[in-house]
């Protein structure tokens, strides 16, 4: 594919409209992809991989041109073993898509990020990517296996092993989350995950804020890991509410959307304590899912929360800061604070339970007066984030987006590590450039973010 | 060597200071490796001098093996270079705890006992078994990502560590992740050397994730009479709504052992070993479950008491046969978890041809499978047994590696077995950190 009209499709991905590729390639096969990396190899062309283009930080869009390769059509499971638990997909495969195959079986493929609807398994391995069910089960990482890849000079190789322990380097490990700067996965084995017996949706709601982020640490602290504890505030509450009718109350300053999962007298048993530490921090009222649709309901509702913000604002910027979750109190009141500085409306709506902030900024791009204030906002947010021992993305990935950002985070040694494992696998740095590590032009700065573009 | 062993020695000591370099010839053969005993030992004391020693030692083209408490050095081809022995024990501080975090990060040097102690105090624990237990040091879990049968409930060290600070051959102390539990910025460098068994860079200090400690804990135990019954249990316990945190099949003969009667073994079969844990309600809940699994296929159930220090046997394999026997050799498969009893079967036949006294420990759940040859057998026998058990493995769609073993059987075989198509890509890895080839030589896969 190569009409300008065509190409215009891929210019951006959720978090903006960044630049077009010079030609699109739909590979079929590993053998496609490895063609193709050659003739990147031998016209010195950049190569960027791209699964569905829902991610959040720029690391699908050819911000440097050249080749992009959609995995749109590798979208094959190519096996499922249900009494390993172990399923082999292509990575164009949606994330959902492989959790409702071994549904009826009674499995599912545990990390469930918001876009799962649409997000490919490969897109997820170059991000790591998280969601709302990380709290309990982990991220990406803690669910693959092993993987074809193939590298910038169209070499294939495996890593990992679909059993435990394979003797070696753990390079799956480091492939994972590489964002495509180190080869393109060609194929995964994933883990299944056995559906849990019984699963309880309580929603607190809360007068004050402050009272919902204490309840957080508040709820770990007493030995109970829920599956997900998610939080949202007043203000994106009532744009989930009009979009999607899910039952929320309109006139609360917080919720905390919480899950347990397992065995039935541990879920009983552990919703009666959370509901007992939710009172204790002045929750108003904790209601509890009482069906299925009750629950797909409320999830809708925060899974749909970004479309929903959507409706209320033109553009909004999302961060994805992590703090350790006792911090949250303090971190809600300075984005509270920074909201008063540069007179902005931030919502926020986010995995309270692993501490990973995503405050949402809302403006007009046709604003730019409004639209430099945000990027400072979002600037101080992160810059806060670090400064509390967290880290600058939980989940969205460095991308295009931070590179510039890493070295608040890490140091020029830290960083030359990883510029090392880059120029192992990607010496001439053809593969997703821009991406991950700084470009050493505008250190400490975010990139792209606010270029324009419309929300999802 | 090129230098004069004195004047390493002396380097060293100016170095990390005169007492914390070692060279009497008695601390020295306490530190042999594979036999090989080193010149002598340094124990630095912070995170830059062991980077120091890296560097001194990457100059001068001394081979070095970093150690924590020693637990898992016999795991590794034979050591065929080995000047200096890098002890971690002197770090062992807490540099960040944050109990309502359910984070923490300490030095490599601490001892897993220790670490315990620590955090069990908040009612937390990195629920790990590892070999060596509490022996052993989380620098060195890590660097051998040790895991034990708790895996089944809760996965390895992999999954635990967030972050890690790195001293590295050029001199330098790097980090990788945070302390955080989420957190997706930069290569996760943190995997790359979980099980790298030291060949990259020195692992000085993690942070990992904590765990609240289930308010009680069980164990049950089910005779499982065939390796066809002991099947059909492991499906039947994995397809119900019981998630053991441990769950081990026990031959006869490591039945007797672990009941301490060895001779009465021929009468006892193999048994399922099934530890979950919870709340009160919650264990009487998986108890009835079991009951009912059980009696499915005729197998007694039992609620075995005390099992902690049995347990602690299980993951502790080569240091509680050793106080019995003489040579132990112990093998690690790691298949899909449906080969596990076809495997087991395999093995055994071949060791009664061998005839070899077989105990085996099968961590069914995830297909870990440990087999222990439990007297002094010739070597070239015993490396015709491994060999075909690794062939075995493989038909399956396993590996096989040698945990511990006589020291003259690494000459007949490889302890890792063979790389795959990744292994060109390893060596690189190697080259690109340690291309002195400082840390640990030609010990790892493929000859790394």
């Amino acid at each position: 594919m190569w009409r300008q009209e065509d190409l215009m499709l891929y210019e951006y991905d959720a978090l903006s409209s960044l630049r077009q590729p010079d030609v699109v390639a739909f590979p079929r096969s590993t053998e496609h992809v490895v063609q193709i990396a050659k003739v990147a190899l031998r016209h010195n062309l950049p190569l960027v991989a791209r699964g569905a283009g829902t991610g959040l930080s720029g690391g699908s869009v050819a911000t440097e041109g050249g080749i992009l390769l959609v995995f749109s059509r590798m979208k094959q499971i190519l096996e499922i073993d249900l009494e390993n638990q172990r399923a082999r997909v292509q990575p164009g495969v949606v994330n959902l898509d492989l959790s409702l195959a071994v549904a009826d079986e009674g499995y599912y493929y545990a990390p469930d990020p918001s876009s799962q609807k649409a997000c490919t398994i490969g897109g997820n391995v170059a991000e790591n990517s998280g969601g709302p069910h990380t709290l309990a089960y982990g991220v990406t990482t803690n669910h693959v296996l092993a993987l074809e890849v193939v590298l910038p000079d169209g070499e294939v190789i495996h890593t990992g092993a679909s059993h435990w322990d394979r003797p070696g380097y753990d390079l799956t490990g480091v492939f994972v989350g590489s964002e495509g700067t180190l080869g393109i996965v060609t194929e995964a084995t994933v883990r299944l995950s056995r559906k849990p017996e019984a699963v309880k949706t309580l929603l607190a709601i809360y007068d004050k804020v402050v009272d919902a982020t204490r309840t957080v640490a508040a709820i770990t602290a007493r030995g109970i890991t829920p599956a997900a504890l998610e939080m949202m505030d007043g203000f994106c509450l009532r744009a989930v509410e009009e979009a999607t009718h899910a039952g929320y109350p309109m006139d609360c300053a917080a919720v905390l959307l919480i899950e347990v999962e397992g065995l039935k007298e541990a879920v009983e048993e552990h919703a009666d304590e959370i509901e007992a530490v939710c009172r204790e921090n002045q929750a108003r009222e904790v209601r509890r899912a009482k069906s299925a649709e009750e629950r797909d309901l409320l999830w809708k509702g925060r899974k749909n929360a970004f479309g929903a913000l959507g409706r209320i604002s033109p553009n909004y910027y999302v961060q994805d800061g992590v703090i350790p979750r006792t911090r949250l109190p303090e971190m809600l009141d300075f984005i509270g604070s920074i909201e008063k500085k540069y007179d902005l409306r931030i919502g926020n709506i986010f995995h309270a339970g692993d501490g990973n902030l995503h405050p949402l900024i809302m403006y007009d791009e046709r604003n730019r007066e409004q639209t430099a204030r945000v990027s400072k906002a979002a600037k101080d947010i992160i810059m806060r984030c670090v400064e509390m021992g967290g880290s600058i993305t939980g989940e969205h990935g460095v991308g295009f987006e931070k590179s510039d950002l890493m070295p608040l985070i890490f140091s020029d040694d830290d960083l030359e590590l990883m510029s090392r494992v880059k120029n192992l696998f990607n010496p001439l740095g053809r593969l997703n450039p821009g991406k991950l590590l700084p470009t050493g032009k505008m250190c400490g700065e975010l990139r792209g973010g606010l270029a324009g573009g419309g929300p999802v | 060597m090129t230098l004069a062993v004195d004047s390493v020695r002396a380097d060293l000591a100016a170095l990390v200071g005169p007492s914390h370099v070692l060279a009497y010839p008695a601390a020295c053969v306490a530190l042999a490796v594979d036999g090989k005993i080193p010149d002598c030992a340094v124990a630095p004391a912070t995170a830059e001098e062991v980077a120091a020693v890296l560097r001194y030692a990457s100059e001068h083209h001394l081979a070095l093996i970093p150690r924590g408490h020693g637990t898992k050095l016999s795991m590794g081809n034979l050591a065929r270079r080995y000047d200096v022995a890098l002890s971690l024990r002197e770090l062992n501080r807490v540099s960040h705890y944050e109990p309502a975090d359910l984070t923490i990060s300490v030095e490599a040097g601490m001892t897993f006992g220790e670490f315990q102690n620590l955090v069990g105090r908040n009612g937390l624990w990195l629920p790990l078994d590892p070999r060596g237990g509490a022996e052993s040091s989380i620098g060195g879990i890590i660097a051998a990502n040790a895991a034990g049968p708790l895996r089944q409930g809760f996965g390895g060290p992999r999954d635990m560590v967030l972050g890690l600070k790195i001293a590295t051959t050029d001199g330098k102390v790097a980090k990788t992740g945070g302390r955080v539990v989420k957190n997706v910025a930069g290569y996760d460098l943190g995997k790359l050397l979980t099980g790298s068994f030291g060949t990259l860079g020195v692992i000085v200090e993690a942070s990992l994730k904590l765990f609240p400690k289930p308010p009680e804990r069980a164990t049950f135990t089910m005779r499982a009479g065939t390796l066809g019954i002991a099947r059909d249990l492991r499906r039947s316990i994995l397809r119900s709504p019981v998630d053991p945190m441990r769950l081990v099949l026990v031959d006869s003969l490591a039945t007797a052992l672990l009941g301490d009667s060895a001779q009465a073994h021929e009468r006892l079969g193999a048994e399922l070993w099934i530890e979950v844990g919870g709340s009160h309600r919650v264990i009487e809940r998986c108890e009835r479950e079991l009951r009912q699994l059980a009696s499915a296929v005729g197998a007694p159930l039992a609620r075995l008491e005390g099992a902690e220090e049995a347990w602690e046997h299980v993951s502790n394999l080569a240091l509680w046969l050793q106080h019995k026997y003489r040579d132990v050799t112990l093998l690690k498969a790691a298949l899909p978890v449906v080969a596990s009893e076809e495997f087991l079967s395999h093995a055994q036949q071949e060791a009664e041809a061998e005839r070899i006294a077989l105990a085996s420990f099968a961590q069914v759940g995830v297909g870990i499978v440990h087999l222990c040859a439990l007297q002094e057998t010739m070597s070239a026998s015993l490396a015709g047994w491994v060999t075909r058990l690794r062939q075995a493995a493989t038909d399956l769609g396993g590996t096989l590696v040698i945990e511990h073993c006589p020291v003259d059987l690494k000459s007949h075989v490889d302890v890792w077995g063979a790389g795959g198509d990744d292994l060109a890509a390893m060596r690189k890895m190697k080259y690109a950190w340690d291309r002195k080839e400082v840390l640990v030589p030609w010990r790892f896969v493929g000859g790394i």
